[in-house]
């Protein structure tokens, strides 16, 4: 039986995952150890943690009412990396997927958890040398977590196309917005959550999973947006790892306003026709970003990305108001106005200099320094 | 009675070189798969048993014929050595800087002291003080390739090999003109001749840097033309250096380091020069082996074993105390100091260089030298590779 931690709803936090890469060619290095040993001799409070693969690292903020807060301790986070990873002479990066690495380069981290995963999915857990950004989201029980998921699915192709940032992989550029995700779907278990109406129902599918020995723990599901019982949250997985420091905050800003609807309006319109487009819209939006094309389940109508995103944040100012993120909300819809995305700014960076070797090294400098040129 | 062309036959030079490749390649593999020593002892063995001082299937003439690619090899590794060097990294982490300019003056220092004591001149012991500060690139850069070191220590390792090289051609210039004093030779020339040696050797170093940084701008993003371009800006850089009386190899590593660290020069060497030259590697290898002179040891086992321990010792000690200074756990450090272990193959031809200054002592030194080089060569990436992997920086697959 999973016990539903309940946390005080809207409160809100993100875990980064970000690159390791050397300074010499910007490739994949496995630095993750030597860059938490040096982190570890000064006593700092902060959430960092290794991956799956040495090349990874994973930053987590504490619990955050507001994301001007949040995006404070991001930056001490930062600065703290930074300063360290400088003296080893790494670069950290953001970004979705390292745009040239090799898979089959990569090393899993001597971790239990991790090693199993590689026994399980072979190869797959090296593919999994892709970064994102979770969102957690706060809420008051079970029940109210299941309906914020369902309700956050219809948005899934919003929060890809303001996160997208992997659009090269294995040194090729795959057309797509974000090539991400494509590594995240071979897993047996990704996709959505099963359509179920609260956390009883919930429960009944997890045991009837973990009888079969499929899973042992939530941690086994790869969904984009799931329940996370032991934080009291509902953590949205879509997202690439933005680029640079304040885009997470803005990601997180948006999740927080469109759980304030949910909450408010107390939505509880959970059915499982809803999902009959929800892979279709997921793809328009890794493939094309804001320009992909939605359809919706109920009406049969089509609208693009940027459009649908400005309507959806147009019906958010109310909540902007009340949660105090109207900067970010405006932020965003200056983004959307300009279809600001990050895999462009990628694209133009190697269109520019026909190096993807100085696309990751002015990626470690956006992320690092606040420099993007 | 008719003459058939096998009766007098003799080896030409191309035939001499597919000898020397081919060959190479399966002492490698011999070494590697069944004896467990790094390919590139197994290649430096052949050399051995097929060059002058064992077989004479290559003689002396011969393997001068291979020296465009022998040079090459050096050349490459040289200018990627420099390329390790990060100044922006050392600005950061000066640490690293001090440390390995405390750690070759320290060599220097003791292999002087040394040297002396075992009854050679200041100018001669200078010299070799000077060759003993410096580990090999093409060692270190070959041996983290086949291994696929990754980590802090090889990153460091990488960045003092690099320096050390530089130190060592700076203080070998500069034994030079002192030995040049003690000849007798006029003061401008005592001064002019180190002074040539450094700024002509970076200043051709940094314009070959400019020039191809111009170049990889013109050329836009035509990665093969960059590559082609770069093989022949080393190769027209090591030609310039030996027609000027400069030092070829501080000259090419200035290239890389000039390079690396001007904007515009990153990703100039993208992709990796190293992966597609390892054909040179195994000729420079299998052409060291054969050069080397194992009769030297007959008669100077006892100075090159106390030579190379010293090096060795201090080395090991020195990181091992430095460690938590540069982000090391004791360990290490103590197994990065082992790692310095392998002595430039490029010693020889700087110790012949200096051979006319060094006059009378010049075969003395150059006999001591060659019985450091025999037991540095094949002993030197072995315990090289011994130190990577216990410094835990090798793969580990899981």
């Amino acid at each position: 039986m999973l016990e539903f931690n309940n946390s005080t709803p809207l409160t809100l936090g993100v875990e980064l995952e970000l690159m390791i890469v050397n300074r010499r060619d910007y490739n994949l290095t496995r630095g993750s150890d030597d860059l938490l040993l040096l982190i570890d001799r000064q006593p700092h409070g902060y959430d960092i943690k290794p991956e799956i693969t040495q090349s990874m690292i994973e930053i987590g903020t504490a619990i955050h009412t507001h994301c001007s807060e949040m995006l404070q301790e991001l930056q001490a986070i930062r600065q703290l990396l930074t300063h360290n990873a400088e003296k080893l002479n790494l670069g950290l990066a953001g970004g979705g997927a390292h745009p040239f690495q090799h898979w089959s380069e990569q090393q899993i981290y001597p971790k239990a958890r991790y090693q199993l995963v590689s026994e399980l999915y072979g190869y797959l857990a090296k593919q999994f040398t892709v970064y994102g950004q979770h969102i957690h989201i706060g809420c008051p029980d079970g029940d109210s977590a299941i309906r914020l998921g369902h309700y956050l699915a219809r948005y899934i192709p919003h929060f890809i196309a303001l996160s997208a940032s992997s659009p090269f992989y294995q040194g090729m550029d795959t057309r797509f917005q974000t090539s991400r995700l494509t590594s995240v779907n071979a897993f047996p278990l990704s996709g959505c959550m099963p359509c179920v109406e609260n956390w009883a129902q919930f429960n009944d599918y997890f045991q009837d999973m973990a009888k079969l020995g499929i899973v042992a723990s939530m941690k086994d599901f790869y969904w984009d947006i799931r329940p996370k019982p032991e934080y009291g949250t509902v953590e949205i997985r879509i997202c690439d790892t933005p680029l640079d420091i304040v885009t997470p905050t803005l990601l997180a800003a948006y999740a927080q306003m469109l759980a304030r609807q949910c909450m408010e309006q107390q939505w509880r319109d959970i059915d499982p026709a809803h999902y009959l487009t929800y892979s279709y819209n997921r793809f328009q939006a890794c493939r094309f970003g804001f320009d992909g094309v939605l359809v919706n389940s109920s009406t049969g109508q089509q609208t693009s990305v940027q459009e649908d995103l400005l309507t959806t944040l147009n019906q958010l100012q109310q909540h902007a108001t009340a949660l105090g993120c109207e900067a970010e909300l405006a932020a965003l819809r200056a983004r959307v106005l300009k279809r600001q995305s990050d895999s462009q700014w990628l694209r133009d960076v190697y269109q520019d200099s026909g190096s993807l070797s100085d696309v990751v090294r002015r990626q470690s400098n956006y992320w690092m320094h606040d420099q993007p040129d | 009675m008719p003459h058939f062309p096998w009766q007098s036959i003799a080896l030409n030079p191309l035939a001499a070189f597919g000898i020397l490749l081919t060959l190479g390649v399966i002492g490698g593999h011999i070494a590697n798969r069944m004896a467990r020593l790094p390919a590139m002892t197994g290649y430096a063995l052949i050399g051995l048993i097929i060059g002058p001082a064992s077989l004479h299937i290559l003689n002396e003439e011969l393997l001068r014929a291979a020296d465009l690619f022998v040079n090459l090899a050096l050349g490459l590794a040289l200018f990627e050595s420099g390329r390790r060097v990060d100044l922006r990294w050392l600005r950061a982490e000066r640490t690293l800087l001090l440390s390995t300019l405390a750690y070759c003056l320290l060599v220097f220092a003791a292999l002087y002291t040394l040297l002396c004591y075992a009854g050679l001149n200041w100018q001669t012991s200078t010299t070799m003080a000077a060759i003993g500060m410096a580990t090999s690139p093409i060692v270190i850069l070959e041996l983290m390739r086949e291994e696929r070191a990754e980590g802090q220590v090889s990153d460091r390792l990488a960045t003092a090999t690099a320096l050390s090289s530089l130190l060592s051609l700076l203080a070998f210039a500069v034994s030079l003109g002192s030995a040049h004093l003690l000849q007798q030779h006029r003061t401008t020339d005592n001064l002019l001749t180190p002074a040539w040696l450094i700024l002509g050797s970076s200043l051709l170093g940094l314009l070959a840097g400019v020039l191809a940084i111009a170049l990889k701008r013109w050329l836009g993003h035509q990665r093969q033309h960059r590559t082609v371009l770069l093989f022949g800006l080393i190769t027209l850089l090591v030609g310039l250096a030996v027609m000027l009386d400069t030092l070829p190899s501080l000259a090419l590593l200035v290239f890389g380091l000039a390079t690396r660290n001007l904007r515009g020069g990153e990703s100039i060497s993208e992709p990796d020069l190293l992966t597609g030259s390892h054909f040179f590697f195994v000729a420079f290898f299998v052409a060291a082996g054969a050069w080397l002179q194992p009769q030297a040891l007959a008669s100077h086992w006892a100075l090159a074993l106390a030579y190379l321990l010293l090096r060795s010792g201090i080395a090991m000690l020195f990181w091992f105390a430095l460690a938590p200074a540069n982000c090391l756990t004791r360990r290490r450090g103590l197994w990065l100091g082992l790692a310095l272990n392998p002595l430039s193959g490029g010693s020889a031809m700087l110790l012949s260089m200096g051979s006319l200054a060094l006059g009378t002592q010049a075969s003395s030194a150059t006999a001591c030298l060659m019985a450091v080089l025999v037991i540095s060569e094949l002993a030197g990436p072995w315990l090289c590779r011994l130190a990577l992997q216990q410094a835990g920086k090798l793969s580990k697959e899981y």
